[in-house]
């Protein structure tokens, strides 16, 4: 895949091939190069907070089976009855001691265990080892501050070693006081008819679609001040591994231009402060991709998506809403309101950019569009090393820094044999 | 019932979706009190407790309803003056979603009536379909039922409060960017 992949993404100069979001041999690879070797988000620990709470959702197009054990120990296993293949549990969520397939009836314990066979005396002649046909379990689980993640390549390095020095900004979205945040109950479950990768780059760091894609938002009232007011500072910043944030002026106003809501960032700014250290002076983040498919945003809306890839040319968008767990109740309500009317499938801001990213991913599907190189040039050569945001920083606020390493990390995931390449 | 408040009311609600298939969403806002509750709980797949495909462990908290519940993630959750908002960014020529615009067909149906909380108002259900066409070959159907509460200000009807539910839980359009 190597030749090729210099053939589809040439970072360096910032040019892309149209084909990598649209052609099905393209998407297969990424399905073994990608997501079944990346760290991928799975769900928030508040998601399934007690003994027996489970809930389903995939890796790649893996289904897959998360759920709390009877001693509390969160698990993940491979959503499919080791008898047939069938899916086990087709419920998004709920709480459960064991799930019993619809099939044959073979029953797994939360831990995954095989618990019971029938006719396994007489039919099987208890010849069946039922240890070795538990549910498969995922390599590696790990979570971060609340955020689950898990892979299914052991070989892959710790979860703290792939986040590196994104984990501040982590911080900055989910761990700001003391708890962290809570996920409001509830998903927006919805299909883009547009490849994962799009939206996957916009968050990552596309400050530059915002003045004109969102206006009719923006100025109908959907969002904060802050768009209409920026400082001019900011920088998109890119800490490795493909992880990407984008951040304004540490004085930029990010929050919904809620009175509670900005009377509440107002009275716990020094907390903030000394929890998370002198670089909020510095930097105001407020969307960002952990790579490859795990996005975040807090300004307008404190949520956050997973881009599940459905094809070359579908992604199922999954998408919460959290806030911090010790926030009152009316600036949780109120932050509640704002992600359901700026995000989500009707929010102002996002069923804007659905339209965007199908017409993007579709055009790599002609003869001759697919022959086209795609532009991420912007800002080339004047982005630098910041020890004190510990990434590769754009000197202007909007640039696609990013995109370059996003795709630059997409390529050495595609290309590289294995870990000890990348 | 009477017959003749059904008919007005059917007739109500016809009129409200000709407003809306033909665009006029100015219009329609004035059919919405000032007051109005307008929400779409979002709907999950789940096991009733009755299921055997689980086993549940602690009863207590376990959930088979498949709608979010109040102050739980909706797909709307507005007010009057948030969906007077959501007319006035359709107004700006910049609302991609509408841009071209959608083709849209609302069919209503399936209309009971209650008596309200009061002699001004009638608690009403239906059932909807909306077609929507929209560019070149986009198609999506939303499909669901409504509870309603319609109270007469002056003279006329007025929807006070709208729960829509659509059956969908994963949609399967790429947003919701029109009425119901």
């Amino acid at each position: 895949m190597l030749a090729e992949v210099n053939s589809l993404v040439d970072a360096d100069n910032g040019l892309i091939s149209t084909r990598i979001f649209a052609e099905p041999e393209i998407y297969q690879e990424e399905l073994e190069q990608i997501f079944a070797r990346c760290w991928l988000f799975l769900c928030h620990e508040t998601q399934i907070p007690q003994p027996g709470d489970f809930m389903t959702t995939y890796m790649g197009e893996d289904p897959v089976l998360v759920a709390r054990d009877r001693s509390g120990n969160i698990n993940a296993f491979l959503n499919i009855c080791r008898h047939r293949g069938n899916r086990l549990c087709r419920a998004e969520s709920g709480n459960a001691a064991a799930f019993i397939c619809a099939y044959h009836g073979w029953a797994y314990g939360n831990d995954g265990g095989l618990q019971a066979v029938p006719n396994l005396q007489d039919a099987y002649y208890s010849e069946l080892d039922t240890n070795k046909w538990g549910l498969i379990p995922v390599a590696q689980l790990d979570s971060y501050k609340g955020l689950i993640f898990a892979t299914f390549d052991a070989s892959a390095p710790p979860l703290l070693d792939y986040l590196g020095d994104v984990t501040w900004y982590l911080d900055f979205f989910f761990d700001r006081r003391e708890g962290g945040v809570e996920v409001v109950g509830g998903m927006h479950k919805w299909i883009l008819p547009a490849n994962w990768k799009m939206p996957s780059e916009n968050f990552c760091g596309d400050g530059y679609h915002t003045a004109w894609s969102h206006l009719s938002a923006t100025t109908t009232g959907f969002g904060g001040e802050f768009r209409s007011k920026p400082s001019g500072e900011g920088k998109v910043i890119s800490t490795g591994n493909g992880h990407c944030i984008v951040a304004l002026g540490a004085e930029d106003q990010t929050d919904p231009s809620v009175p509670v809501i900005l009377a509440y960032e107002a009275e716990i700014k020094q907390e903030v402060e000394k929890r998370l250290g002198d670089r909020i002076n510095l930097v105001k983040p407020h969307a960002g991709t952990i790579f490859p498919n795990f996005s975040i945003l807090r300004s307008i809306a404190r949520t956050f998506r997973v881009w599940q890839p459905r094809g070359p040319g579908h992604t199922e968008i999954q998408a919460g809403v959290f806030v911090d767990k010790a926030a009152p109740p009316e600036v949780k309500e109120a932050f509640r309101i704002q992600a359901i009317r700026g995000f989500g499938p009707s929010g102002g801001f996002e069923q804007d950019d659905m339209d965007n990213w199908q017409g993007c991913s579709e055009s790599g599907r002609g003869f001759i569009s697919k022959r086209q190189r795609l532009n991420i040039a912007m800002g080339k050569g004047h982005e630098s090393y910041d020890e004190k945001l510990s990434g590769w920083a754009s000197d202007y606020r909007i640039s696609e820094n990013n995109h370059r390493n996003y795709y630059r990390r997409w390529g050495q995931m595609m290309s590289a044999a294995n870990w000890s390449e990348l | 019932m009477r017959d003749e408040t059904i008919r007005e009311i059917e007739q109500f609600l016809y009129r409200e979706a000709r407003l809306l298939d033909d665009r006029k969403f100015h219009e329609w806002l004035e059919l919405l009190t000032d007051d109005i509750r307008y929400w779409m709980p979002v709907r999950s797949n789940r096991y009733p407790v009755i299921s055997k495909a689980i086993s549940i462990l602690d009863g207590s908290r376990y959930e088979e309803d498949e709608l979010s519940k109040e102050g739980e993630l909706a797909i709307m959750d507005e007010d009057k003056d948030s969906l007077t908002r959501r007319v006035q960014r359709l107004d700006t020529g910049m609302a991609w979603a509408e841009d071209p615009p959608s083709r849209t067909r609302h069919f209503v149906s399936n209309v009971q009536l209650e008596p309200g909380a009061n002699d001004s108002e009638l608690n009403v259900y239906s059932n909807f379909i909306m077609y929507r066409t929209r560019a070149e070959t986009e198609v999506d159907f939303y499909v669901g039922c409504r509870e309603d509460v319609l109270r007469k200000v002056g003279g006329q009807w007025k929807v006070a409060y709208r729960k829509i539910v659509l059956d969908q839980t994963v949609l399967l359009a790429k947003n919701v960017s029109n009425f119901f």
